[in-house]
């Protein structure tokens, strides 16, 4: 008979004769555990910046909206593609004159405590953020509906708000003026429902953890219209400033997907991180603005023409940026609907245009022996800072002009640019807060605040004003002519188109580009 | 010493009135205000938001109700992070930057007082010259450079411990708390040895050698007592410091601590979060310049206080 001896396993742990030494290696063992700790199905995302605030009337960072994008849904939502689908609306019908809207309320619509989203709660968000006493800074996008404008300065009474719940379900909203754009406005946070007080969410998660400076941490909400529709049970969105720092992290895997990349490093990163790394066009412009006001570019189309062609946006883009950054000669980002899909640009040669751009210098007064003089302002940024000092060089090397590049920070920068006393030339720029050129033309109409250029045209406007009460293509007819009036004025030098820059790890999936880079973590999930 | 004691602490009402006074103005010279940004706002909703927050009342209107809350220990909300108060965003990051600076502090105790000993025992030897040099490297070397040096190794290389992010886990605090000791480590080491030198070459350290005391006793019992007493001075200031985090330490490893309110609430215009900020670091400077003199006359029996103990 075969008798088996069973030999006690011994484990390396059992070798370690010393106690101390056991102590540690558990210790190690803890420390370990602890660093690689995982929770399973939590995606986790960089955020960028603290957000301003999570109130759906007083947030209006960008990392502010995608939170609140999470937390809530308003009537109109975001696909993967950031294409509009219904929300808390299951479909809405618009009158003949284009003015009045009306929503059916999806009747699965809940609150995270399971409450039905009425049309009333509607209306109840909308009264706050027009109540001056909120002090909602988004408030001006609900000027398109009646009364709105009125109450929030504080002229009218929250009844005369041209939005009402017909009934619990269905939802009225009154225009002053046909707007094409308003299903897309209602995906702003300041549109969404409230139910009194901010711990209900609307939307496919609700908020679990919030430490300022560190992340915020949201679960699934079970009660929400598609909740079965939800592959992760977690989200977690890290505040991180610092594009390395966030790399870093990235690179120790404790990101799945990053809000940007560091400036300048873009063929290393394609080296490490292959088809990871996403870029991808994005509405977004950035340009110089001269100040139309002051000396020298009052009147001086010549110069500001020289200026724009003596800038190579090519060599700009792709030497000095490097960051994916498209040339720019327009101001509507391409892609922007009635838009070509990319910028025609400039069909002359770098050499012609620069030739081009000295005779214009010339024509304008300025030569060697009296070369222009003029200040470049910017706000502290590693990416402005290398634009500057490429375009001043640009403009000494073809023209001869001398350039006093101001780095300022940033409240005094925008102060200064505000009030446009002692600016010349400053950077500027525009994110599309909707799909819509008016969104970006809008910039240069004569009253509006955000005309740093302080151009006043009449032409202008009147095209602007004509292309707000039509509609279909002459609308965007008329808008395509407001644009080509004032590039033609050079009252900006359009230099580059934003893209969006991910880094996106492989085992996420559901994660799209696209223009507007809005990723609503309900389309996203983990392998 | 409670005389002593008292007088101090009555002295430091008008210094904290004076500081508040100083910030509160000052802060609203720099141009800019709190709710500016690349999206200039309609005038009628900055007039909404300056009613709001009490911005359109004179300054010194501004100032009295601020003083006003403050001896209500209320110090207003956020104009920034505008979910909290600034006592919310103060409670929340305090006890993170205070953890990580008083393990920072401990740890830079705790190997800078022995080598820095070490180092004046062997004067002018290898030992010596190592232990200094390294100490040098290590007060040279920024944060901003060994933070991310150490990222690099440990999290991405060896993969070892979190690049970043916060949990009060042993995992989470190793890196930022190494980061902030090492410099702390590399002074104290140089303040301690110098001082060390400076004892062990006076006559009550030559005494007690003469009596044939070892030297062990000697250099623990006789000398290191006196010898700290730079390093006390050296410890107040930088305990407030510390303590109240680090922006560049915080910033790399994405701490939650109250270090990088100086800096965003001033870029910000945040007016309350940066005068809340500045007052607790007063108060903690006033706080361990006080206890840095009552360790003085613990550690130093020469030093009295009270004017009647004054010896000749």
């Amino acid at each position: 008979m075969q008798t088996a001896t069973i030999r006690p396993v011994q484990l390396p742990f059992d070798c370690i004769r010393s106690n101390l030494a056991r102590a540690g290696l558990l210790l190690v063992l803890l420390l370990w555990s602890l660093a690689c700790q995982a929770d399973d199905n939590t995606l986790h995302r960089g955020l960028g910046p603290e957000p301003d605030a999570l109130d759906i009337h007083l947030a209006q960072s960008l990392s502010a909206l995608n939170v609140l994008r999470d937390l809530h849904e308003g009537l109109v939502s975001f696909n993967a593609r950031a294409e509009l689908i219904p929300g808390a609306a299951r479909g809405w019908t618009i009158s003949d004159d284009g003015r009045t809207w009306t929503f059916e309320l999806d009747d699965s619509a809940r609150w995270s405590d399971g409450e039905p989203i009425l049309a009333e709660h509607f209306v109840a968000g909308w009264r706050r953020a027009l109540d001056p006493a909120t002090g909602s800074p988004t408030v001006g996008l609900l000027d398109v509906v009646v009364g709105a404008r009125a109450r929030r300065m504080g002229q009218a009474s929250a009844d005369a708000v041209g939005i009402r719940a017909v009934a619990p379900d269905r939802l009225e909203i009154e225009l002053v003026r046909p707007v094409p754009w308003l299903a897309e406005l209602l995906t702003h946070p300041v549109t969404y429902p409230w139910a009194g007080d901010a711990s209900r969410f609307s939307g496919p998660f609700m908020l679990a953890q919030r430490i300022p400076g560190s992340h915020i941490a949201l679960l699934a909400n079970p009660y929400w219209r598609e909740a079965e529709q939800i592959s992760l049970d977690a989200v977690r969105w890290h505040v991180i400033e610092e594009p390395n720092v966030e790399l870093s992290r990235y690179r120790a895997g404790q990101l799945h997907i990053t809000e940007t990349i560091p400036p300048g490093r873009l063929a290393w990163l394609r080296e490490l991180f292959g088809d990871e790394l996403r870029i991808a066009p994005y509405l977004g412009s950035f340009f110089l603005v001269f100040n139309h006001q002051r000396e020298p570019f009052a009147d001086n189309l010549a110069l500001r023409q020289a200026l724009s062609l003596a800038i190579d946006r090519e060599l700009l883009t792709e030497r000095v940026l490097g960051a994916g950054e498209v040339p720019a000669w327009q101001l509507v980002p391409p892609g922007m609907p009635g838009w070509p899909k990319t910028d025609p640009g400039d069909p002359r040669s770098q050499a012609e245009r620069i030739a081009e751009a000295q005779r214009l210098y010339r024509q304008a007064g300025y030569s060697e022996r009296r070369p222009l003089r003029v200040e470049l302002r910017f706000n502290t940024s590693l990416a402005h800072r290398r634009m500057a000092a490429a375009v001043a060089a640009m403009w000494r090397e073809h023209l001869g002009v001398q350039t006093r590049q101001v780095n300022e920070e940033w409240k005094v920068f925008v102060a200064n640019r505000r009030q446009g006393r002692i600016t010349e030339i400053v950077r500027g720029g525009w994110i599309a807060d909707w799909r819509d050129a008016a969104n970006f033309l809008q910039l240069f109409e004569s009253d509006s605040p955000l005309n740093y250029s302080f151009w006043h045209d009449a032409e202008f406007d009147r095209l602007m004003t004509q292309a707000g009460s039509a509609s279909g293509e002459q609308r965007l007819e008329l808008l395509r002519q407001a644009e080509q009036r004032m590039l033609e004025q050079q009252v900006i030098i359009p230099l580059y188109y934003y893209v969006s820059r991910h880094l996106v790890h492989a085992d996420v999936e559901g994660f799209e580009d696209n223009l507007m880079d809005i990723h609503l973590s309900r389309w996203l999930s983990l392998r | 010493m409670l005389n002593f004691s008292l007088k101090r602490l009555a002295s430091a009402v008008p210094t904290l009135f004076l500081l508040i006074t100083f910030a509160f103005f000052l802060i609203r010279i720099a141009p800019g205000g709190p709710f500016d940004s690349e999206r200039a706002l309609p005038p009628e909703i900055e007039a909404n938001l300056a009613a709001k927050y009490h911005l359109d009342e004179p300054l010194l209107f501004q100032y009295g109700r601020y003083l006003w809350q403050i001896v209500r220990l209320d110090f207003g909300p956020s104009f920034h992070y505008l979910d909290w108060t600034v006592n919310d965003l103060i409670a929340q990051g305090a006890p993170v930057s205070f953890t990580l600076g008083a393990l920072a502090l401990i740890l830079a105790l705790l190997i800078g007082i022995p080598i820095g000993a070490w180092a004046a025992f062997r004067q002018n030897r290898p030992a010596d010259y190592s232990v200094m040099s390294i100490a040098m490297i290590g007060i040279s070397v920024p944060n901003f450079v060994m933070a991310p040096l150490l990222i690099l190794l440990f999290a991405i290389i060896l993969g070892w411990l979190p690049a970043g992010g916060w949990e009060f886990t042993p995992s989470r605090m190793v890196l930022p708390v190494v980061t902030l000791a090492l410099p702390m480590i590399a002074y104290i080491a140089r303040i301690t040895r110098g001082s060390m030198i400076e004892v062990l070459h006076s006559s009550f350290i030559r005494t007690a050698r003469a009596k044939g005391m070892p030297e062990k006793d000697v250099l623990i019992h006789h000398a290191l007592k006196p010898a700290l007493l730079p390093v006390i001075s050296y410890l107040g200031p930088a305990a407030a410091a510390i303590l109240t985090g680090s922006v560049v330490v915080e910033r790399i490893f994405t701490i939650p601590g109250i270090g990088s309110y100086f800096v965003q609430g001033a870029l910000n215009r945040d007016y309350t979060l940066v005068m809340g900020v500045v007052i607790l670091y007063g108060i903690l400077i006033i706080l361990f310049n006080f206890l840095v003199d009552l360790l003085y006359a613990w550690l130093d029996p020469r030093i009295r206080y009270d004017d009647a103990e004054i010896g000749p």
